[in-house]
Parts: C-alpha cells; sequence; structure tokens
C-alpha cells in the first residue's frame, strides 16, 4: 500500500480527529473514502512497534489532539470553565471542536466562535433562526443559557483586548482637551476618535460583577460560586499600560459611547442617547459630566476629529 | 563547495525558551542567559504585553523565531500571510535565524496543532524539498528545521528518517535543528538506535540543538517537556556536541514551568557534557541567591507503570461520555498529551 502524500495525510486527520477515537475514525466514512482499510488492517499503512499496535500508536495522536484543544478552550475561559465544572466546560468544549475546528496557524483564535457555539445550540433554540420570541410575543426573559452566553463574551473579549492593538504610549485625548473644545465651541461637533483597544458589551446577566466575585474567589480558594440572577449589564473594556479594565455603564452612557465609536459627532451622540432615556436633562447632563471625566482618564478616545467642522485644507 | 559549520551562523551558547510565566523576572534580574528562542506563534499577532515584552528582551539578548505552524510537510497551500509576519517580526528583533518543525499540522483547511510525521519517501522529500526553497526565497534566508518527535512510521517508508533528514538539508540547502530529545523519544517509540541517528546525519548542517524533559509510559516516551533532561538524553547531548564541535543548544521546558533560575540552571548543566576541558560541576548555582543546589531534588517523578490511562481519565473521554458517545479508542493508553508551546498568558485585567 503506498497512498500519495495528500491522501495518506487527509486519512490521518481524519482518523486521529474523530470524535469517537481512532476504530472509529478508520471505520468513519471519510476515512473510507480515503484508504479503503479495515481496523484489523491499520499495519498495512501505519507499522507497529515491539510494544504498541498500530491503533495505540495513532491513539497518542488522537488523545493529543482533543486533550491539547480543550486544555487551550479551559484557559482562554477561566471563569467560565469555574462556574461550569471542568467536566461540564470539556463536554461544551468537545461538541465545540466538531463544530468549529481551529482553521489558524495560531491557538489565540480557536475560541473565537464560542460564544456563538453556545448560542447555536442553547436547548431553548427555536428550530429556525431568528429571536425567541415567547409565547405571548414579547422579548424572552433571560434564562442560563443567555449567562454562558454573557460571560464566555466577556473572556474572549478580555483575551483579545489583552493582546490586540493598543495605545501604549502614545498622547491620548484629555480632559483638558475637552474643556479646550468646549472653550472653542467645537465639542458638540467633533467627532471622538476611539482607541482600539475600547469594546463596549450589552449583557442580560451581571457577568462583569460574576467574573470579579470568580476571580476573588479563586484567588481565596474554592467556594461556591452561583449562577447570579438576570440583570441587565453594560461595560466596557479598554486597556491601559498592558493591563485589561474593566468599567461599568449605565444604559445612558453606553448609548453615548456607542454612537461616539460608530462616528456621530458628540452632540448628535448625546441627543440620541438622551431620547432612549427617561431620565430627566439635569441627570443626564450631570451622568454625563462624570461620565467624559471618567472615560478621558481612562483612555477611551484617541483625538478629536474637528475636520467637517473646520474644514482639512482650508 | 563545503557547507560552512552552521550554516555560518554563531554558536549562541546555552539559551532557553522565551516562556510568558518567566516575562517579569527576566525584565527585572536580566539573567546571564546567552539567548532566547520564543515561540513565533506567540508574537506575530501580538499587539499587547507578548510583543512589548519581546521588543525589550531582544534589546537586551539575540533571539531566534521557532515556529509551530509552518507545516512544512502539507499538501495544502504554503500560508503566505502567516510567512510574512514571520519576516516582519524577524526584522522587528532582529532573528538570528528562524525554525520549525519538519512535520505537517494539518490539511484540508484545519490544523489540528500538533507535530504530524511524514512517510519517508522520495516522494515526500521531493514535495518537502520544495516547499522548503519557496519558504526560503520568501523569507531569503535559510530555514532551519527541527527532527519532531513522533509516535508512529508509515509502512511505506522506504528511508530512515535521518536519511531523509540527510537528503532534505543537501537537496533543500536548509539547516537542522537537532532536538537531542526527540531523537531520544522517537528511537524508543520506533526501536531505532538513537547514536545511529545521531551519527548519520549531516553534523555541519546542523545549527542549533534543543534539550528538553519526556515522559515515560513504559510503552512509549511522549515529548511533554514538563520535565529535566533525562540522563540518557544528556549522553546523546554529549556525542551530538563531539560531532558538531558544539552549536547553540537551547532547553524547552513547556508544562509544570518552574521559576526561571530552575530552567536556566538545567541548561547550564549542558557545561558538563561539552568535553574534558570543561568543567564538570556537581551542583550548578541557583540563581539569585548566589549558593549552590543540587537540582536532583527539584526533579519531577517520571510517570510510571504504563500503558493505563492517564490520572483522572482522558478529558475526551469524559467530554465524549458527557455527550453520550464513546471516548477515543485506545483508550486504555496512556494520554498525556504532547508539547504545546504556545503561550497561555492570562490577561492581565483590572
Amino acid at each position: 500500500m503506498r497512498p500519495p502524500l495528500d491522501i495518506v495525510q487527509q486519512w490521518f486527520q481524519a482518523v486521529v480527529t474523530h470524535p469517537g477515537g481512532v476504530a472509529a475514525g478508520v471505520a468513519s466514512p471519510d476515512a473510507q473514502g480515503l484508504v479503503r482499510l479495515d481496523r484489523g488492517a491499520l499495519e498495512r499503512l501505519v507499522r507497529r512497534s515491539s510494544r504498541l499496535t498500530a491503533e495505540e500508536r495513532l491513539s497518542i495522536y488522537a488523545n493529543a489532539y482533543y486533550a491539547r484543544l480543550l486544555e487551550c478552550l479551559g484557559d482562554c475561559f477561566p471563569v467560565l470553565r469555574q462556574a461550569l465544572g471542568g467536566e461540564v466546560f470539556d463536554g461544551f468544549a468537545f461538541d465545540y471542536l466538531q463544530r468549529y475546528p481551529s482553521r489558524s496557524y495560531t491557538l489565540d483564535r480557536l475560541a473565537d466562535n464560542f460564544p456563538r457555539f453556545l448560542d447555536e445550540t442553547r436547548p431553548d433554540r427555536p428550530a429556525a433562526d431568528g429571536d425567541r420570541p415567547a409565547a405571548d410575543g414579547k422579548a424572552p426573559q433571560p434564562s442560563w443559557p443567555d449567562f454562558l452566553i454573557d460571560l464566555a463574551t466577556l473572556e474572549l473579549a478580555i483575551a483579545k483586548v489583552f493582546d490586540g492593538p493598543g495605545v501604549e504610549g502614545e498622547p491620548l485625548l484629555g480632559l483638558a482637551d475637552l474643556l479646550a473644545l468646549r472653550a472653542a465651541g467645537s465639542f458638540a461637533t467633533a467627532r471622538l476618535v476611539p482607541v482600539p483597544c475600547l469594546r463596549l458589551l450589552r449583557f442580560r446577566y451581571p457577568v462583569n460583577a460574576f467574573y470579579t466575585r470568580a476571580r476573588a474567589a479563586e484567588a481565596s480558594g474554592p467556594g461556591d460560586l452561583p449562577f447570579p440572577e438576570a440583570a441587565a449589564e453594560q461595560v466596557a473594556l479598554s486597556r491601559t499600560d498592558f493591563v485589561v479594565r474593566r468599567y461599568a455603564l449605565t444604559p445612558f452612557e453606553l448609548e453615548v459611547l456607542g454612537a461616539l465609536v460608530a462616528g456621530a459627532p458628540v452632540g448628535e451622540a448625546i441627543a440620541g442617547a438622551a431620547a432612549t432615556s427617561a431620565l430627566p436633562d439635569d441627570a443626564l447632563a450631570a451622568q454625563l459630566d462624570a461620565a467624559f471625566r471618567r472615560w478621558t482618564a481612562a483612555g477611551f478616545f484617541r483625538a478629536a476629529d474637528l475636520a467637517q467642522r473646520i474644514g482639512l485644507g482650508q | 563547495m563545503t557547507t560552512p559549520p552552521r550554516l555560518g551562523h554563531a554558536n549562541l551558547g546555552l539559551g532557553v525558551g522565551l516562556r510568558a510565566a518567566h516575562f517579569e523576572h527576566i525584565l527585572r534580574h536580566r539573567p546571564p542567559v546567552d539567548w532566547f528562542e520564543v515561540i513565533s506563534e506567540n508574537f506575530v499577532d501580538s499587539g499587547g504585553r507578548p510583543r512589548h515584552v519581546l521588543r525589550q528582551i531582544a534589546e537586551l539578548y539575540p533571539v531566534v523565531m521557532h515556529g509551530v505552524s509552518l507545516s512544512i510537510g502539507s499538501t495544502a497551500a504554503l500560508d503566505f500571510d502567516y510567512l510574512g509576519k514571520l519576516k516582519r517580526l524577524a526584522r522587528e528583533v532582529d532573528a538570528r535565524w528562524i525554525s520549525d518543525h519538519l512535520c505537517w499540522t494539518g490539511v484540508l483547511g484545519r490544523n489540528t496543532h500538533d507535530l504530524l510525521p511524514v512517510p519517508f519517501t522520495e516522494a515526500t522529500l521531493a514535495h518537502v524539498a520544495s516547499r522548503v526553497r519557496a519558504v526560503q526565497d520568501f523569507l531569503e534566508r535559510p530555514l532551519v528545521l527541527e527532527n519532531p518527535s513522533s509516535y508512529v512510521t508509515f509502512a511505506h517508508s522506504t528511508m530512515s528518517e535521518w536519511e531523509f533528514i540527510a537528503r532534505l538539508a543537501e537537496e533543500a540547502g536548509c539547516g537542522l535543528l537537532l532536538d537531542v530529545n526527540n531523537v531520544y523519544v522517537s528511537s524508543f517509540n520506533h526501536d531505532l538506535d538513537p547514536a545511529e541517528f545521531i551519527r548519520s546525519l549531516p553534523h555541519e548542517r546542523i545549527v542549533q540543538f534543543h534539550l528538553a524533559g519526556h515522559a515515560d509510559y513504559v510503552t512509549h516516551l511522549i515529548d511533554t517537556h514538563d520535565h529535566q533532561v533525562a540522563d540518557p538524553v544528556w549522553e546523546l547531548y554529549r556525542e551530538a556536541h563531539r560531532l558538531t564541535g558544539g552549536v547553540s543548544t537551547l532547553l524547552e521546558w513547556d508544562a509544570s514551568i518552574p521559576p526561571f533560575p530552575v530552567v536556566h540552571a538545567e541548561v547550564l548543566k549542558a557545561k558538563q557534557f561539552m568535553g574534558e576541558r570543561l568543567p564538570a560541576a556537581a551542583a550548578v548555582p541557583a540563581a539569585g541567591d548566589g549558593r549552590s543546589r543540587d537540582l536532583s531534588d527539584a526533579a519531577a517523578p517520571q510517570p510510571s507503570g504504563a500503558a493505563v490511562a492517564a490520572p483522572g481519565g482522558h478529558p475526551a473521554a469524559r467530554a465524549a461520555a458527557l455527550a453520550g458517545r464513546d471516548g477515543p479508542a485506545g483508550g486504555a493508553l496512556a494520554a498525556a498529551p504532547a508539547p504545546h508551546p504556545l503561550h497561555h498568558l492570562r490577561p492581565e485585567v483590572a
């Protein structure tokens, strides 16, 4: 038996990545379509050693494949793994690898589809795609799959912010810059350029608070970590000095920041968010003043773009 | 034309694989390590702390780039996007050379993130040699390829691994990274003579040595990088050093990583195997305190006893059980994974 290299490699991959193990992999239609080989005839292609059969030797690769990738996924979602327990988490991760095997040269992208996978496979998902309308036509109440999805989304975002592009060492927009814009009458028309490490997240469960509790529990030893009750939570992530920082936001602040990140001028962003808020103008103004102070201190913006108002090149 | 020793590369001395667990120690203490090897994939896409640290380390020490995703033996197309990133990073950190493994990692768009073996045939040789030449043309430098640990061989191979490596180096003009531990592991697993393996290689093409620990499962060895270097591997290293005249030597430690001084001390043991003119110290200095200690006390116990399930059972089997199906066959086989030296740097979060 002398199959060409491409066939050998496709067969080998089909066998050692099969979720049922080597014997099931050898018998699978994928492998049989490449190399018609019974389990008992494996040694026509793979040599036995003095101590191990061909199947046992292939199993070293099969076991390593799942062990390595499950460990990697566990490292990507330490708090979710802590919340679920290792065995349940590994069950999710094992199924995830069937649907979303790695297609990148880097393991850093292995987890990219995990929140999506949790949503796609949630037990209360309707057969057809789309939202999950409740029986009375209202938006469905959050349930525990939403907690898992939200927590996975938070942990994935933290990992991306940690090793993604940042602005360490660069000058950022400070409070004094905003005050200067206001004094010049340019604040409302300015567009604030967000730093590339800024992420805005909206959750159905308070997973950011849960994340904080889980880390504290991890530091103090194993303890009970019950799932929280559903409650809306808004979070901004950013990075300074190579450390990921988490910032709780009010719904109004999230609306303003979302519009700014989308490129709206400051005045337009504020007006749009205010229209969605039931709070009186005085309260919103106080929130905004405090928020812009926090956001500039946190380094959310690189610069203010005044191009449209002042006209570049004039 | 005679090939210059080490393809003309300098002998950098005794180095250590850079791991995230040691970033802080290295930057703070600037230990007297001769050089560092970095896992290329840990840094090519990094826009955060890992790359920031690497830039600082490259200012202080010679750096070599070692990859795990080139997949030079694959029948899938070469990834020139990845190669472009390698080239840029090599310029950025002034990498002395770029290495990867004589293996493949996946086909059909998938990556197993394992170092998978190729059959040693004339067809494979021609295929791999042509890809090595293409990569070298792109990178504008000779590639350095490592012999991986392997756990199977193919019935239709027509030559030994060392013959394949020697002919590949000759035909493609590449350098070799001789992983002495991998020679020992593969030779045990395939009933070969590791000394013959090392004697049969083209020594003038060996640019670098790797040393690492492995796990002994009685029926087979696994290249786990989670132990100190085994005595028989040190003896092979002695022979490899004699045959090559000495080349850059690097210790890899990727799991159960001890404090940096322990890792550094392990590679310094290599001095004992470099010939009679060098002192064969029984103890090595413990960095930081100026005293000496016998590291044999710190040696992690080797797994023993055999072809039985790894402690706790295999995660995939547990996961499969949860999903209500059978786990991987061969589950009675020890299932410690091969190392995966991609970083698991936990994000720093306030």
